[in-house]
């Protein structure tokens, strides 16, 4: 959604805010609706209750340890529906009240499904141009999880996801170009998304080798022309090194990462745990 | 308003005289008295001849420095500033506008640069005890760089703090204690996360915690398929879950224990960082106040609280551009307050540096000792140590404080703060409500600060004399008293020394020069406002009051230089100004409201003379004085003392006619006597003795039955022996009988006694001068009673000759054969009552009867 909608100055599009556990990561909520705010779209939150849940319950010795470690109780069918049913009512009024503040217009659902069945449902339902923000924080072994998302779900053009780091949305929009095909609609989205995080463009110009480099700083600039408001900033990174890029974007204060799925960064079979682990802001990769 | 139809009948007025005193005396037989001569022209004004000056007008003077005449008090002054002890403070007394406020001022300026600089002082943080901030004494001129120091270091530290925070150095070892204990833990979960997959067990989170459940192919398996497997089976999975909950738990259980420890050892990270950045920027200031140990055992404790509250630089503030990092004033910053410096008093501001004189001109008690203020934040007082302002006592430390005693004795707490300060010699700053105990939000206890000031009071002599009476620590804190003269002696070399005080008043107030006899009037007028021909008055401000009057009418007329005219105008428009009651009382006695002859003769009737003071004006007024007399007990009824109109010295003056009449004519036989005496339309009473002269003429003109002419008016007191006396505000009391027969049109014949003593302070009005040289005004100095009545009636007084008797034909004869009259028949009376039982026997005053 972000780029196409970014590209043809549309007003339209959603936000999917997938919720699959009780404990969302505060900074991932916010910046959904930072999100739906910046393309003047609505959100769709979608608890998913996991079957996987009720069929633990459904055994006899299930227990629940708690997240103390202090005590443990056994699980039954009802226990966790119940459970289950009071996190997804908390959940809802966290969202509402978090869509109310930034008057972004809501829906909620509460599905009981697989979690990724689900978001896949959603999607198709109403796509292409949705953008899943995950709430859930992508611990560095999840690596799985979202190679699963990428491999089941169609019908989104984004991604928004944040680490084990995140700590705030507001601040400059790093946008990290990769190609020069990328340049317009990345960046168009890069100063939507900054006339709600309070910040500037900046534009890392990512590359490889020197000479990539230089070509896409030389071609960047005839492109930017005369946007003084757009900060360019020149990075090359060896394959591999994302930690240091989150670094560099730790040092800039950076509020939104948006980068490239697929491409240097971020590769379409590659392993974000480096990067997502290091990260301070939320990760959107685009499509 | 009845007052003013009460007038009296026909019947009741004295024996009236139409004929003069001399036909009356002659018809009646009795002897005329010798004439006796005016005053002479220069006896009643001492004018200055403005050739005496020596010069043309005042800007070929050199202008005085200073004032004139006060060597006693400039003496005290110099003795008190010079005395070390604190409690040799100065009271300077003296009457208002004597300069002597500018005199203090224009010495102590003097002797400021004797004195060494005193040290600077600030209050800063303590962060041992917040509410009771640290006095730091500093050498003088060196608070401000404290201030500015300690801005600059936190400063520094907000730019070096964060950078260092974020640098590679602390970031790399921050990751890798993080690292150390996340990769512990994550180490733990992925190991037993394996082993669960290891055996087909996954674990799940649940909404409240974590559970685990057999898996197969990473998916839960369904229940229904679990109980299909062999019960050793599943007791077997049962048991591992059971032992992999238990690893769970321990696991989770172990998290706070090692969080705790990642914390502790990422504060001592900090610490470590933090001191590096902390001292770099506090180096340099400790360096430049290293001879300072108090200021160095304060830059420790700020590096020690910058350490342990370094987060407050790492946190960005609301204001701060996140960008071009540009950062918001330091010293206001409310996260970086309790780094600030107070500075209460600084002395690098002067030029040259010098001690401090200052004169406080409202002394409150905040002005005075200094204040805590607080400001509302959330609708709470807030306050902190930066919110101490410094009061007077701060600012005139190791100088001179001047202040207003009246002024400070109308604030209230202020005299008692004052007193406190001198007494313990220190500057404690405490609310006024706290000291009342009316207070209860909490505020702050500064660290009281030496005091070393020598403080002058400046009050007139009323307040200084009720203080000595009222307050027995004033004179143990206020041991010198600097009393300043309000008039010099007259004489050329003081008349000349008069003329520079006035060039120095041109040259101040940026006038036109005065001409000589321009200056001659001002010196007249300095003799006039003195009352005495041979002082001049050194109230400065009325002098140059009246200069600066006259430099406009000088303006008005188109003049470069001030002339005598102009200075005459001055004073006479000063008076228009002022004088509206005057002329009211005119009024009513040229329109007979109040009844006052200024021509004819009449027993029993004189007139006196009593002067108002209004303000800064005064005027004297002439007013009827009536006695009648007839036979009693020897008592003189004092009219306005019965109706309590009348003060005590007025009695007192009363109560000596009595011991007089008593003394010199009934030394053998009873004063069989009563008399009544009253001041006629007199309503607002009558005090001083003044009049005392002039009652007694009334009443031997009673007892003689001889007239006194009514164009004389008389004032001055008298004693037993009939010896007048002097009494005050002669030229008002004369001028105001001039102005009411020049009213009614000057006859040559009208004329005012007064005490041959009081010759002294004539200075009479020029016009009143006029008259009496051109005879149609007389003013006589007397200096008996005997004199006075000779004037007043024509007649001889008399004296007592060998046979002890008075001159056939004399007032006094006349007095004495009338009051042994009244003896006489007073014991016949006495007898007959004896003889006869007889209750219709007169009575005395008293009800005693008659012996």
């Amino acid at each position: 959604m972000i780029m196409h909608v970014a590209e043809a100055g549309e007003q339209r599009g959603r936000v999917v805010l997938h919720i699959t556990s009780g404990h969302p990561n505060p900074v991932a909520l916010e910046a959904a609706v930072r999100i739906a705010q910046a393309f003047h779209s609505e959100i769709e939150s979608l608890f998913v209750e996991d079957l996987q849940l009720y069929d633990m319950a459904s055994y006899p010795f299930a227990r629940e340890i708690s997240l103390t470690g202090s005590r443990s109780r056994a699980l039954s069918r009802d226990a966790i529906e119940r459970d289950l049913r009071l996190a997804g009512r908390a959940l809802c009024r966290r969202v509402e009240a978090l869509a109310h503040e930034a008057k972004v217009p809501l829906r909620t659902r509460v599905v009981r499904d697989d979690p990724v069945q689900a978001l896949a449902k959603a999607c198709a339902e109403d796509g292409p141009w949705n953008v899943v923000a995950l709430a859930d924080v992508l611990a560095p072994g999840q690596g799985t999880r979202l190679s699963e998302l990428f491999a089941n779900v169609a019908g989104y053009t984004g991604l928004m996801l944040v680490g084990p780091k995140a700590r705030r949305t507001r601040g400059p929009v790093v946008a990290v170009i990769e190609s020069l095909d990328h340049l317009p609609p990345m960046l168009r989205a890069a100063e939507r998304m900054a006339s709600v995080t309070g910040g500037v463009v900046m534009a890392m110009l990512l590359s490889d080798n020197a000479h990539d480099a230089q070509h896409l700083e030389e071609q960047t600039r005839l492109a930017l022309g005369d946007q003084a408001k757009v900060l360019l900033l020149r990075c090359q990174i060896d394959q591999g090194a994302p930690a240091a890029l989150a670094e560099a974007i730790r040092r800039l204060h950076g509020g939104f990462l948006i980068a490239h799925f697929g491409g240097i960064l971020v590769p379409a079979h590659g392993d974000l745990r480096d990067l997502v682990a290091a990260l301070e802001c939320p990760l959107f990769l685009m499509r | 308003m009845a007052f003013w139809k009460s007038q009296p009948s026909k019947s009741d007025k004295p024996e009236e005289g139409k004929a003069t005193a001399t036909q009356a005396a002659t018809a009646a037989g009795l002897s005329t008295a010798p004439s006796h001569t005016p005053l002479a022209i220069a006896e009643l004004r001492r004018a200055v001849d403005p050739a005496t000056l020596g010069f043309k007008t005042t800007s070929e003077l050199e202008p005085a420095r200073g004032l004139i005449g006060q060597d006693r008090a400039l003496k005290a002054i110099q003795f008190g500033a010079d005395m070390a002890s604190h409690d040799f403070n100065i009271f300077v007394l003296g009457p208002a506008a004597s300069g002597k406020t500018t005199a203090v001022r224009q010495h102590l300026e003097r002797k400021l640069k004797d004195l060494p600089i005193p040290p600077d002082w600030v209050y800063v943080n303590n962060f041992e005890t917040p509410n009771r901030p640290r006095a730091l004494k500093l050498p003088p001129g060196r608070a401000r760089a404290l201030v500015k120091g300690m801005i600059a270091a936190i400063d520094e530290l907000r730019n070096t703090l964060p950078t260092m925070f974020e640098g590679e150095d602390y970031q790399t070892r921050r990751r890798a204690i993080d690292e150390e204990f996340r990769s512990g833990q994550e180490q733990a979960f992925e190991g037993l996360n394996a082993k669960a997959n290891s055996q087909n067990i996954t674990i799940l989170r649940t909404p409240n915690g974590f559970a685990m459940a057999p898996m197969h192919e990473g998916k839960i398996v369904k229940p229904e398929v679990f109980n299909t497997l062999p019960e050793t089976m599943r007791k077997q999975i049962e048991q591992r879950i059971e032992a992999l909950q238990k690893e769970l738990a321990e696991i989770i259980e172990k998290l706070p224990k090692t969080d705790k420890q990642r914390r502790a050892k990422l504060s001592e990270l900090n610490e470590e960082i933090a001191a590096l950045a902390v001292h770099e920027a506090l180096d340099d200031l400790a360096a430049s106040f290293s001879d300072q140990p108090e200021v160095l055992s304060y830059l420790d404790a700020v590096g020690r609280d910058l350490i342990r509250n370094v987060g407050i630089f790492l946190a960005p503030a609301g204001e701060e551009n996140e960008i071009v990092k540009q950062p918001a004033d330091t010293a206001r910053d409310p996260r970086f307050r309790r780094y600030m410096v107070n500075s209460m008093v600084s002395h690098n501001g002067d030029d040259p540096p010098a001690a401090p004189l200052v004169e406080e001109l409202n002394p409150n008690y905040g002005n005075l000792i200094g204040r805590v203020e607080h400001i509302a934040q959330m609708g709470a007082l807030v306050t902190d140590f930066l919110l101490i302002k410094p009061g007077a006592l701060h600012k005139a430390n190791g100088g001179y404080l001047m202040i207003d005693a009246r002024k400070l004795l109308m604030s209230p707490f202020a005299w008692e703060a004052l007193k406190r300060t001198i007494k313990s010699r220190e500057i404690r700053i405490e609310q006024p409500s706290e000291m009342s105990g009316m207070m209860s939000t909490q505020s702050l206890d500064p660290e009281p600060i030496p005091f070393e000031s020598k403080v002058f009071l400046l009050g007139d002599r009323e307040l200084y004399y009720m203080l000595a009476q009222a307050d027995p620590d004033f004179s143990r804190f206020f041991k010198v008293q600097a009393d300043f003269d309000d008039s010099i002696a007259r004489s050329t070399e003081n008349d000349q020394a008069y003329a520079r005080l006035i060039a120095s008043i041109v040259m101040e107030h940026k006038l036109k020069p005065l001409d000589a006899a321009a200056v001659s009037r001002i010196i007249e007028e300095g003799a006039r406002l003195a009352s005495d021909r041979e002082k001049l008055s050194i109230e400065i401000g009325r002098i140059a009051d009246l200069v600066r009057e006259a430099d406009y009418w000088a303006a008005q007329a188109g003049r470069d230089v001030t002339t005598r005219a102009d200075v005459a105008q001055a004073i006479d428009e000063s008076i228009q100004r002022s004088d509206r009651l005057r002329d009211r009382a005119q009024e009513t006695i040229e329109r007979q409201i109040v009844l006052v002859d200024t021509t004819g003769a009449k027993v029993g009737q004189i007139n006196g003379l009593a002067v108002l003071q209004l303000g800064d004006f005064a005027f004297g007024r002439p007013s009827r004085i009536t006695a009648r007399v007839r036979m009693g007990s020897g008592r003189v009824t004092d009219i306005e003392r019965e109706a309590k109109l009348g003060g005590a010295l007025h009695t007192k003056g009363v109560m000596i006619l009595w011991g007089y009449l008593a003394g010199r004519y009934a030394l053998d036989v009873p004063l069989a006597l009563a008399a009544t005496l009253v001041f006629e339309q007199s309503y607002g009473g009558v005090d001083g003795d003044s009049a005392s002269s002039t009652e007694l003429y009334a009443l031997l003109s009673a007892l003689s039955n001889v007239p006194i002419k009514q164009s004389y008016a008389v004032t001055g007191s008298v004693n037993q022996w009939g010896e007048v006396q002097a009494i005050g505000g002669v030229n008002e009391k004369i001028e105001g009988f001039f102005d009411v027969c020049k009213a009614r049109g000057l006859t040559g014949d009208q004329g005012v006694l007064v005490p041959r003593a009081n010759v002294q302070h004539l200075m009479l009005r020029e016009d009143v001068v006029e008259a009496v040289k051109s005879g149609k005004f007389a003013v006589h100095a007397v200096d008996t009673i005997d004199q006075g009545i000779e004037i007043l009636t024509g007649i001889k007084a008399g004296t007592r000759g060998d046979d002890g008797e008075f001159e056939a034909g004399s007032i006094n004869r006349k007095v004495e054969e009338k009051l042994r009259a009244f003896a006489e028949r007073g014991r016949a009376f006495s007898r007959r009552s004896e003889a006869g039982g007889n209750d219709s026997a007169p009575a005395s005053d008293n009800g005693k009867p008659f012996t």
